[in-house]
C-alpha cells in the first residue's frame, strides 16, 4: 500500500522488465559464486538501485529486505562530529558518503573497514562476504575515491563493493577498473509503455495507449518518473481519456519558460531577470548542470541547424566550467549571455540579408 | 647636566643679560652705569647666591657669556667691569660698612679683606653653601682656566684707561686690590695660626682665626700699587699698548660686523617666533623642543584656527552651548533666547548637518546627550573636539584607544568623568568627556556608556537618582560609524559626519607653515600633496616635516614620486563599487602624470585621470587595497547589468561574464588547493569592469544581498528535504534522494496527494473511495507527511503540509494547483493519526503478545465490571422442563461458587484491600468545622 513506484518494484532479477540479457548475466555471475565487485552506472530513473536490490536478494534471499536505519557517528581527525544514515540488512549496508561534503573520506575508512573486518557469521550457509553499497560515488572527492581504491582489494575476502553511480566520468580509473561495470541504460519508450500497461492491469485499470505514450514521452525516459506520472493522472481523472492532460512538474515549466524569455529579448535588462529565474531554480535544489540541459534544450529548439553547434560547444563549455567552479550563477548566467550574443547576431544578419 | 641645573637656576639672569646685549653701547661709561642701576630688585634674591661665587663663576655662567668673552674683548671687559661692581657694593653693605667709606679706598682693604674672608668661609651661611656644592667643580675650573688671564687683561685695559685719564671709577680701585689678592689662600682659619691673629667668633658659636699682616709689610704693598700707578713714560701711551689697541680696533670692527649679521639673522627668527606666538601660546615651548612633530606644533590652538568645516564646529558648539544650563546653571529663558536666535541664522549652514534639536528633556539636558563624530583619519576629528570643549569652558578629559577599556575601568572612568570635577586649582571647569576612537572599544564598554545615557529621566524618584544621571557632555569620536558595537549609540547620539577638508583652504594654512619651516614650496605643489594624502591634515604635515629633515625645497615632482603621505586608506565596500562604476572626470591639468614623465612623454602631459592607464591603475589599486575581493565582485555582479553601457552586440556583457567564471574558477581552485598563488589575478575584475561599464552618471549601487537570499532559500529547502527523507521508512527511503526527490518524486506527489473525495462522512464513503483515501493515508505516512493545523495571521485556521513541500515544487508564475478543501485536509490528517495508532498499537501488540501476563490484576488497578446477575429463585415451571432448570442452576451455582473462590482468593492475595460495607456507618462521618481547618 503504496505509491506505485513503490508497490510495482520488481524485487528479483527474474521480475526484472527490461534489460533482460543483462539481469541473466547478473544472476549468473551471482550463482558461479565468483561475485566481483560492481560499478553500475546509468540515467536517474533507469533502475540502477532496483537491479542491485534484485542481485541483493539472489546472493541472500529475502532476508535483505529486512531493512533497518542506523546512523552511524564519526569523528573527524580535526574533532567534527559527523553522522551518516546507513541502510542496512544483516547482509548488506548501504550508504551515501557524499552526504557529509568533504569528509566523506573518512566515511569511507572508517565504516567499510568496519564492515569488512568482521567475518559473515554463519558462513556455510550463506556467502562468506558482505556488500557495501555505495551511492552517488561520482559525488566522492578525490580523497574518498582513493581511500576507497586499497581497501576494495585488501578486504576482497569478506566484502564486496557495489558502487552506484550516473556518471562514470567522475570515477577514478583505478577503481573503474577494480569493478565490473554494469550500465543501465535507460529504458526507451515502448518498454515504459509496456511498464504501465502491466501496472494499471494489476492494477485494475484501463490505461489508453494514447496517454501511456504520451507519459513515456513526458517521462524522458525515466521510468520512475513516468509511473509517478501515471498514478497522478489516475487520480485526477480516473476514466482516463486519452487526451488527459499530463502535468508536468513545475521547474520543468519554469525553465522552459525561462528559455521563452531570452529568446524573445538580448539586453542586459533581460539578462537581470533571467538571473532572478535562474536563482530561483537554484534555491530550490535543481542542480545546475540540469538547468544548464534543461535550457539548451529549449534553446535549441528554437535555432537553426548551423546556430545549433555554437550553442552546443558554448553550453558544454559553461558547462565544464561549471563542474571547476563554485558559484553556479556566474556560469549559468555566462552561457544565457553568451547565447544572447550569437543569436543576436544571427537575428541582425537575418535582418541584414532581408534588405 | 650641571650646566643645565645651572642655567635653569639663573635663567632670569640669562635673560637679561640677553636683553641687554643687543642695543649694546659704544661707551663704556654709560654701559657701566646701566649696570650699576640694575642690580638692585633682580640682584636681591641672587646676592646670596652670590655672596661667595668669584668673579670667574659669573663667568661661567653662559656659553654666551663665555663666547663674548673670547670674541668680543670689549664688551668682555665691560662685563667684568660690571660684574665686579655689585659685588664691591654688596660687599660693602654685608660688611655693614657705609658707602662713602668707599671713596678712601687704602683704609677700606682691611675691610674688605674681612669681608672676603667671611665670604670664603665655608660654613658661615647655608646659602653661600649651597651654591658652592652645586659648582665647585666649575669654579675651580674657571679659576685656573679662564678667569686669571681675564683679570690679566682687564689689568692692562685699566692701565690704559688710566693713561688716557680717564677718570677711574671705584670699581677700577677694586679691581686693583684684587689684583694683589691671593685668591689660593686662605684667610679665614679654623685653627690658631703662627705669628699675630684676630680671632672671631659666629653667632653659631663657631671660632674662626685671621691672621694679621704687620704694619711694614701692608705699606710695602700698597707702595708696590702705587709704584706700578705712578710709572712714568716718555710716550702716553705705550708703543705696545697702541699697538695692542690698533689691533683691538680692527678684531672689534670683525666682529662687530659679524654680530650685526648674526642680529639680523636672530631678528629674523624672533619676528617669525613672535608671529607664532599670535596663534599659539606655547610659543616658546615649541622652541625648546625642536624635535617636536610638526602636526603637535601647527595643531590649531583656538576655535577661530579650526580647519573643519565651519558647519561641523558650529553643530558642535551649539549642542555643547545647550549643556550650558546643566553644566553651569545660565539662565534658562536666556538660553532659548540665544538659541532662538542662532536657530535663525543657523539655518543656511543646517543643510549639511543633523539638525540639533532645541528641546530640552526633563533635567534640561539637551535630548541628545552624546555626540558621536566620524570620519576618516586625519581630518581633525579630535582636535575640534578639544579646541570646542575648551571653548565652552570645559575641561576636557580624554579617553582612548591606549587606556585600558574593560567594562569595569570604562565605567570607572566615565562617572568620575562626568559626575566629578576638579576641586584643586584655580579654576576648577566642568569634565567634558572626549571618546575617542570609540569603534575600537569592546561593545559591552559601549553598552555601559549606553546604560548611563538611557537613566531614568524625571518620574517620581528623581531625588534619589539624581546622581546617577549623565549631567556633563560626552563626545564620542570614531572612524567608521557603521562599526557594529556602535549601532545602538548611533540611534542615541548625534551623530556628525566629518566632510572632507577643503583642499584650498588646507593648503592655504600648509603655505603658512612651510613658510614658518622655511621649506620652499608653492601653493600647486601643496595642493598637490593635499589631492595625495585625501586632504588628510596629519599626513600632509608629517610629509612635509619629513621632507624639510632632507631639503628646504619641495617640488611637485617630489610630490607625485614620493611614496610617503599616503595612507593605505580603507575605503568602503560602497565607495569602492561607486568608483569602478565611474568614470573619472577629466580634471583640469595641475600637475604632471608621473607616469607620463616616466615614459618621456613630454607632449601628454594634458593626459590626466581620466586617461586608460591612469584608470587602470587606479582601480587596481583601489580593489587591491579593499582586500575583500569577494564581496567587492559580489556588488559588482550584482549591480552590472544596471549599469548603462554601449554594447549593442553584448560583446562587453560576454566579456563581463567570462570574468566572472574565470574567478569564480580561481577562487575554486584556491579553496581547493590552498594555493594562493593565482589571487593576485583576481583584481583585473573590477579593471575590466570599470573599462566597460565605467560612466558619468553611476547607476544606483544596490548592496549584494541576492546570493546569501538564495542561500537561505537553498538552505531552508535542503533542510526540509533531509528533515522528510529522515523519518521515511527503510524501503522507501533506499530508494529516494534529494536530487531524486526535486526533479522526479515531489512534483507528481502533489497531484497524487489530492484526490477528489467527496465532502460527506467517511462511513458514505463507497469501498472505492475508502480505499483511495487509506491509499493516500499510506502513501503519507510511508513519505513522512501529514497535514498541519495553522493559524494564519487573519485568524483563520488552514491545514498546511508537514513538511511542507509544496516551497519545494511550487515556482513563482506557474499554475496554482487545485487545493484540497479544508474539511478534506482535516479528513486526512484524522486518518493518517488514526492509522498510525493502528500501527503502533499493532506493533505493540505484536511485542506483547510474545509475552502473556497471567499475572493477578492489583486491586486498585480492578475496575468495577457489570456482574452477571445470577437468578437465584429458581425458574418454577410446572409442566416441563423441571429437569432442565434444575440443571441450569447448578451450572450457576457452581459458576458461582468458583468465582467467588476465585475472587476472594484474588482478593486477599493483594496487601491492601477495603472492604464496602452497604448502608451507613458512623465510623467515618465526623462533623469538622472550618476553625479546625484554619
Amino acid at each position: 500500500m503504496s505509491l506505485w513506484v513503490d508497490k510495482y518494484r520488481p524485487t528479483s532479477l527474474a521480475k526484472l522488465d527490461y534489460h533482460k540479457e543483462q539481469a541473466s548475466h547478473l544472476r549468473k555471475l551471482v550463482q558461479g559464486g565468483d561475485f566481483p565487485h560492481l560499478l553500475v552506472h546509468g540515467p536517474s530513473g533507469a533502475g540502477k538501485k532496483t537491479r542491485v536490490m534484485c542481485v541483493l536478494r539472489e546472493l541472500y534471499g529475502s532476508g535483505v529486505e529486512k531493512l533497518r536505519i542506523e546512523h552511524n557517528n564519526f569523528t573527524t581527525p580535526s574533532n567534527k562530529k559527523l553522522e551518516v544514515v546507513s541502510i542496512s540488512s544483516n547482509y548488506h549496508i548501504e550508504v551515501n558518503p557524499s552526504d557529509v561534503g568533504i569528509y566523506d573520506r573518512v566515511v569511507i575508512q572508517e565504516m567499510i573497514k568496519n564492515v569488512a573486518q568482521v567475518n559473515q557469521l554463519d558462513s556455510s550457509s550463506q556467502k562468506d562476504f558482505k556488500v557495501v553499497v555505495l551511492t552517488e560515488v561520482d559525488r566522492l572527492s578525490r580523497d574518498a575515491q582513493h581511500a576507497l581504491r586499497r581497501t576494495m582489494e585488501k578486504y576482497m575476502a569478506t566484502c564486496r563493493l557495489i558502487l552506484v553511480c550516473n556518471s562514470t566520468s567522475k570515477v577514478i580509473p583505478a577503481i573503474r577498473s577494480r569493478c565490473l561495470g554494469v550500465r543501465v541504460a535507460a529504458p526507451s519508450q515502448d518498454e515504459i509503455t509496456q511498464v504501465l500497461h502491466s501496472i494499471c492491469k494489476k492494477e485494475g485499470l484501463n490505461l489508453p495507449g494514447e496517454l501511456a505514450k504520451r507519459i513515456a514521452e513526458k517521462s524522458h525516459g525515466n521510468l520512475r518518473r513516468a509511473i509517478l506520472m501515471c498514478e497522478a493522472c489516475r487520480v485526477q481523472q480516473y476514466p482516463f481519456s486519452a487526451d488527459q492532460e499530463v502535468s508536468e512538474p513545475d521547474w520543468e515549466v519554469f525553465l522552459r519558460d525561462t528559455a521563452t524569455m531570452i529568446v524573445q529579448e538580448q539586453s542586459p535588462r533581460r539578462l537581470l531577470e533571467v538571473r532572478g529565474r535562474l536563482y530561483e531554480l537554484l534555491s530550490h535544489c535543481i542542480p545546475a548542470d540540469v538547468i544548464i540541459k534543461g535550457l539548451l534544450q529549449e534553446l535549441l529548439s528554437n535555432c537553426d541547424g548551423e546556430l545549433k553547434t555554437e550553442v552546443v560547444q558554448s553550453a558544454a563549455h559553461f558547462e565544464h566550467r561549471l563542474q571547476n567552479g563554485q558559484k553556479a550563477i556566474y556560469h549559468l548566467e555566462a552561457f544565457v549571455a553568451r547565447f544572447m550574443a550569437i543569436y543576436k547576431r544571427f537575428l541582425e544578419e537575418g535582418i541584414a540579408d532581408l534588405f | 647636566m650641571e650646566d643645565d641645573l645651572f642655567d635653569l637656576e639663573y635663567a632670569d639672569e640669562l635673560d637679561a643679560l640677553e636683553d641687554v646685549e643687543p642695543d649694546s653701547n659704544p661707551t663704556p661709561k654709560s654701559r657701566r652705569s646701566l649696570q650699576f642701576a640694575t642690580p638692585s630688585s633682580k640682584n636681591k634674591n641672587r646676592q646670596d647666591d652670590l655672596d661667595s661665587s668669584t668673579l670667574s663663576l659669573q663667568q661661567s655662567q653662559s656659553p654666551k657669556n663665555t663666547l663674548n668673552n673670547t670674541i668680543c674683548s670689549e664688551s668682555e671687559d665691560e662685563e667684568t667691569d660690571g660684574l665686579s661692581a655689585p659685588r664691591a657694593d654688596k660687599n660693602s653693605d654685608n660688611g655693614g660698612q657705609q658707602k662713602k667709606k668707599r671713596s678712601a679706598w687704602e683704609t677700606d682693604i682691611l675691610d674688605s679683606a674681612a669681608d672676603d674672608f667671611f665670604d670664603s668661609l665655608p660654613d658661615l651661611e647655608p646659602q653661600s653653601k649651597r651654591a658652592r656644592s652645586s659648582q665647585p667643580d666649575d669654579v675651580e675650573q674657571d679659576r685656573n682656566n679662564g678667569g686669571i688671564p681675564g683679570f690679566h687683561r682687564t689689568r692692562e685695559r685699566n692701565h690704559v684707561r688710566r693713561r688716557n685719564n680717564e677718570p677711574e671709577s671705584l670699581d677700577d680701585y677694586q679691581l686693583r686690590l684684587l689684583e694683589g689678592y691671593d685668591l689660593e689662600r686662605r684667610r679665614v682659619l679654623r685653627s690658631v695660626p703662627p705669628g699675630d691673629y684676630v680671632s672671631a667668633t659666629s653667632y653659631e658659636g663657631r671660632r674662626v682665626y685671621m691672621k694679621v699682616k704687620d704694619k711694614q709689610k701692608f705699606e710695602q704693598e700698597i707702595d708696590s700699587v702705587s709704584d706700578r700707578v705712578r710709572q712714568a713714560d716718555l710716550l702716553t701711551t705705550p708703543i705696545t699698548v697702541m699697538k695692542e689697541q690698533l689691533e683691538d680696533e680692527r678684531r672689534r670692527q670683525v666682529l662687530h660686523e659679524a654680530e650685526e649679521l648674526s642680529a639680523r639673522v636672530r631678528r629674523e627668527l624672533a619676528e617669525d617666533e613672535s608671529g607664532r606666538e599670535v596663534n599659539k601660546d606655547t610659543g616658546e615651548h615649541n622652541n625648546s623642543r625642536p624635535g617636536a612633530l610638526w602636526v603637535e606644533k601647527y595643531a590649531p590652538r583656538t576655535y577661530t584656527d579650526l580647519l573643519s568645516e565651519e558647519a561641523i564646529n558650529r553643530t558642535l558648539l551649539h549642542w555643547l552651548k545647550q549643556w550650558d544650563y546643566v553644566v553651569f546653571g545660565k539662565d534658562l529663558p536666556m538660553v532659548k533666547n540665544k538659541k532662538k536666535g542662532k536657530e535663525a541664522t543657523n539655518n543656511k549652514w543646517k543643510k549639511f548637518q543633523p539638525e540639533v534639536s532645541s528641546e530640552l528633556d526633563g533635567y534640561n539636558r539637551p535630548v541628545q546627550k552624546v555626540v558621536l563624530l566620524c570620519g576618516p583619519p586625519g581630518l581633525g576629528k579630535t582636535t575640534l573636539a578639544h579646541i570646542v570643549a575648551t571653548h565652552a569652558g570645559y575641561n576636557v578629559v580624554e579617553m582612548n584607544a591606549s587606556d585600558d577599556r574593560s567594562v569595569d575601568v570604562f565605567k570607572n572612568k566615565i562617572e568620575a568623568a562626568t559626575q566629578m570635577k576638579a576641586v584643586m586649582g584655580a579654576d576648577p571647569r566642568p569634565n567634558c568627556l572626549v571618546i575617542d576612537e570609540i569603534d575600537g572599544a569592546p561593545q559591552a564598554a559601549v553598552n555601559v556608556l549606553l546604560n548611563i545615557l538611557k537613566r531614568p529621566e524625571g518620574g517620581g524618584n528623581k531625588k534619589k537618582k539624581e546622581g546617577d544621571i549623565l549631567l556633563r557632555p560626552v563626545i564620542c569620536i570614531c572612524n567608521d560609524q557603521y562599526a557594529p558595537a556602535l549601532r545602538q549609540l548611533r540611534q542615541q547620539a548625534l551623530v556628525m559626519t566629518f566632510p572632507p577638508t577643503e583642499p584650498s583652504r588646507l593648503a592655504s594654512r600648509l603655505s603658512e607653515v612651510v613658510r614658518r619651516e622655511q621649506l620652499k614650496a608653492d601653493l600647486n605643489t601643496l595642493l598637490a600633496l593635499c589631492e595625495r594624502t585625501d586632504n588628510d591634515i596629519r599626513s600632509c604635515l608629517n610629509t612635509l616635516q619629513f621632507v624639510r629633515q632632507k631639503q628646504v625645497e619641495l617640488t611637485l615632482r617630489s610630490v607625485q614620486t614620493m611614496s610617503v603621505g599616503q595612507k593605505d586608506a580603507h575605503k568602503s565596500l560602497f565607495s569602492v563599487w561607486r568608483e569602478i562604476f565611474t568614470m573619472p572626470r577629466p580634471k583640469r591639468n595641475r600637475f604632471v602624470s608621473i607616469y607620463d614623465l616616466m615614459e618621456g612623454k613630454a607632449d601628454s602631459l594634458h593626459l590626466n585621470a581620466a586617461s586608460p592607464t591612469a584608470r587602470f591603475q587606479h582601480i587596481l589599486t583601489l580593489t587591491q587595497a579593499t582586500g575583500e575581493y569577494e564581496r567587492v565582485i559580489q556588488g559588482l555582479f550584482e549591480n552590472y547589468l544596471q549599469a548603462k553601457s554601449k554594447d549593442p552586440h553584448l560583446v562587453g556583457l560576454n566579456l563581463a561574464s567570462e570574468w566572472l567564471c574565470f574567478v569564480d574558477e580561481l577562487s575554486h581552485y584556491t579553496a581547493h588547493t590552498q594555493d594562493y598563488s593565482v589571487m593576485k589575478y583576481v583584481p583585473f575584475l573590477p579593471v575590466t569592469f570599470h573599462l566597460l561599464y565605467a560612466a558619468y552618471v553611476p547607476p544606483r549601487i544596490s548592496f549584494p544581498h541576492v546570493q546569501f537570499e538564495v542561500q537561505q532559500a537553498h538552505m531552508k529547502i535542503t533542510n526540509l528535504l533531509t528533515s522528510l527523507q529522515a523519518d521515511m521508512t527503510p524501503g522507501v527511503r533506499k530508494f529516494v534522494d534529494i536530487r531524486n526527490l526535486t526533479l522526479d518524486l515531489l512534483p507528481p506527489l502533489l497531484d497524487i496527494l489530492q484526490p477528489t473525495l467527496r465532502p460527506v462522512n467517511t462511513q458514505l464513503y463507497s469501498s472505492r473511495e475508502k480505499e483511495d483515501l487509506s491509499h493516500l493515508v499510506h502513501i503519507m505516512i510511508n513519505y513522512n507527511m501529514t497535514y498541519r493545523q495553522e493559524r494564519s495571521p487573519e485568524g483563520q485556521y488552514t491545514y498546511v503540509l508537514d513538511p511542507n513541500v509544496e516551497e519545494v515544487v511550487r515556482f513563482s508564475g506557474t499554475k496554482q494547483r487545485k487545493q484540497l478543501t479544508y474539511g478534506a485536509k482535516q479528513l486526512i490528517a484524522r486518518e493518517i493519526e488514526l492509522e498510525r495508532m493502528r500501527r503502533n498499537e499493532a506493533a505493540n501488540v505484536n511485542f506483547s503478545s510474545s509475552q502473556k501476563s497471567t499475572a493477578v490484576v492489583p486491586n486498585h488497578k480492578q475496575t468495577l465490571e457489570a456482574k452477571a446477575i445470577v437468578e437465584d429463585k429458581p425458574r418454577v415451571n410446572y409442566f416441563a422442563g423441571f429437569t432442565r432448570t434444575k440443571r441450569e442452576k447448578q451450572n450457576v451455582q457452581k459458576e458461582d461458587k468458583q468465582e467467588k473462590e476465585k475472587e476472594e482468593k484474588n482478593v486477599l492475595d493483594t496487601i491492601i484491600w477495603f472492604h464496602f460495607k452497604e448502608g451507613y456507618s458512623n465510623a467515618v462521618r465526623r462533623n469538622v468545622r472550618i476553625q479546625d481547618l484554619m
